[in-house]
């Protein structure tokens, strides 16, 4: 008869089919950026107006709660799980269930966890929900892989930053997402630069972002500075999209990219 | 209170299941729980009646039997069962329920957490199995074509 795993991941895809946009970040690749584009992207879709939900499925090192100083408790009612609203942006995550306690979980185990995690939290009616992924290309990106593939108006936005080594794993990434029919919205090159004066200075080298784009024929969305000052405003517990005007901007202009991108859907 | 979410998950699944199998309605349906859900049995049965209005599972003559939890330790080869568990759970790792406000274990809504929010109560490791009780399965169903 029906298993638990069935019964919940039908009712996962049923809630998350609700939801008029989704935007899984990925990158393969650990140490890139992903959870701080995820949440930044989340803030960014949130201050032009839309509805937006930011879902961490990074189960065994989950760092939105810590990036955006998070320490609510997580309320249930009838409905299920009601995600803690921060920034105007609803946020959900093991991490806000497992505080500092280090997450052992193995195989299918793990991936029930994030079925019965997506299908009893209670979204409502939003605009854009945002997935933070876990490095790697393990459970949790196929768990996603699963639900979005055949959601009309869903995409991946892939990070990367300028080494070779990230771009020899963040291909992987791509391959796989081609590969299982996941449509790519673009790249992100974070840690790509820095300013100094007015030159841009390049520490980790060039093309990266450019040349992935290329060979997946994609599009390099935006390109992120290293801006000491994140750190700064996540010790002082605001958005750390907010620490330069420039990384504002550049994140308001991913979140532009990425609305129309998806309405053309 | 997840009873709720549950009890509409199930619904949906068994409107699929008499789709795909031509049937119109349901004489029984046995739902077998895992002891470390804490299902509210009365919060269940209401619920399922309530969702169940208005669709070809109305008035199905439903069945709850729960399944005990054992935990297995794969360091010390411990053994020990959910009364255990509840001695030794953190209040740390809880859910407040609305409107009540009262707490519950993030346990009992996310059985698989079990090792995020446990250590065997013998060697404290985390490497354990949680063989039986955690999950909810529809059991036995008797369908009306």
């Amino acid at each position: 008869m029906s298993e638990m795993s069935d019964i919940l991941f039908e009712e996962a895809r049923r809630r998350l089919s609700q939801v008029r946009n989704i935007v899984a970040v990925t990158a393969g690749k650990g140490g890139v950026g992903k959870s701080f584009v995820s949440t930044s992207l989340a803030l960014a879709l949130a201050e032009r107006g839309k509805k937006v939900g930011l879902l961490d499925l990074d189960v065994h090192g989950s760092s939105v709660p810590i990036m955006l100083g998070l320490k609510e408790e997580v309320r249930a009612g009838k409905e299920g799980f009601r995600p803690v609203r921060k920034h105007n942006v609803e946020i959900m995550s093991i991490g806000l269930l497992t505080k500092d306690s280090p997450v052992l979980i193995k195989g299918k185990d793990k991936m029930d966890l994030i079925t019965s995690l997506v299908a009893l939290t209670s979204w409502g009616n939003l605009d854009y929900l945002v997935i933070d992924l876990p490095p790697g290309t393990g459970d949790e990106v196929l768990w996603v892989i699963r639900v979005i593939r055949n959601l009309r108006s869903a995409g991946a936005l892939v990070v990367t930053m300028p080494s070779m080594l990230s771009r020899s794993v963040v291909r992987k990434s791509l391959r796989l997402l081609v590969d299982e029919g996941i449509r790519i919205l673009g790249l992100v090159e974070n840690m790509s630069y820095f300013k100094c004066g007015k030159e841009e200075i390049r520490p980790f080298g060039y093309g990266s972002g450019e040349d992935l784009a290329k060979e997946f024929k994609t599009r390099l969305l935006v390109r992120l500075p290293i801006e000491p000052r994140v750190e700064k405003a996540m010790d002082e517990g605001y958005p750390p999209y907010l620490a330069s005007n420039e990384l504002k901007t550049t994140f308001s202009s991913l979140a532009a990219a990425v609305e129309s991108l998806l309405q053309k859907a | 209170m997840h009873e709720w979410s549950l009890a509409e998950a199930v619904i949906n699944s068994l409107i699929r299941l008499a789709e795909d199998r031509g049937a119109t309605a349901f004489e029984e349906v046995e739902i077998t729980h895992g002891e470390i859900m804490e299902l509210d049995t009365l919060v269940f049965r209401t619920a399922f009646r309530e969702l169940s209005k208005g669709t070809l599972v109305e008035g199905t003559r439903l069945v709850l039997k729960e399944e005990k939890a054992k935990f297995k330790c794969n360091n010390c080869g411990a053994e020990w069962d959910f009364e255990t568990v509840e001695k030794i759970l953190s209040e740390e790792f809880s859910v407040i329920e609305e409107p009540s406000g009262t707490k519950e274990s993030a346990l009992h809504f996310l059985p698989n957490l079990a090792p995020a929010l446990l250590k065997c109560p013998s060697c404290k490791s985390r490497d354990f199995d949680l063989a039986s009780g955690k999950g909810l399965r529809i059991s036995k169903v008797v369908m009306r074509t």
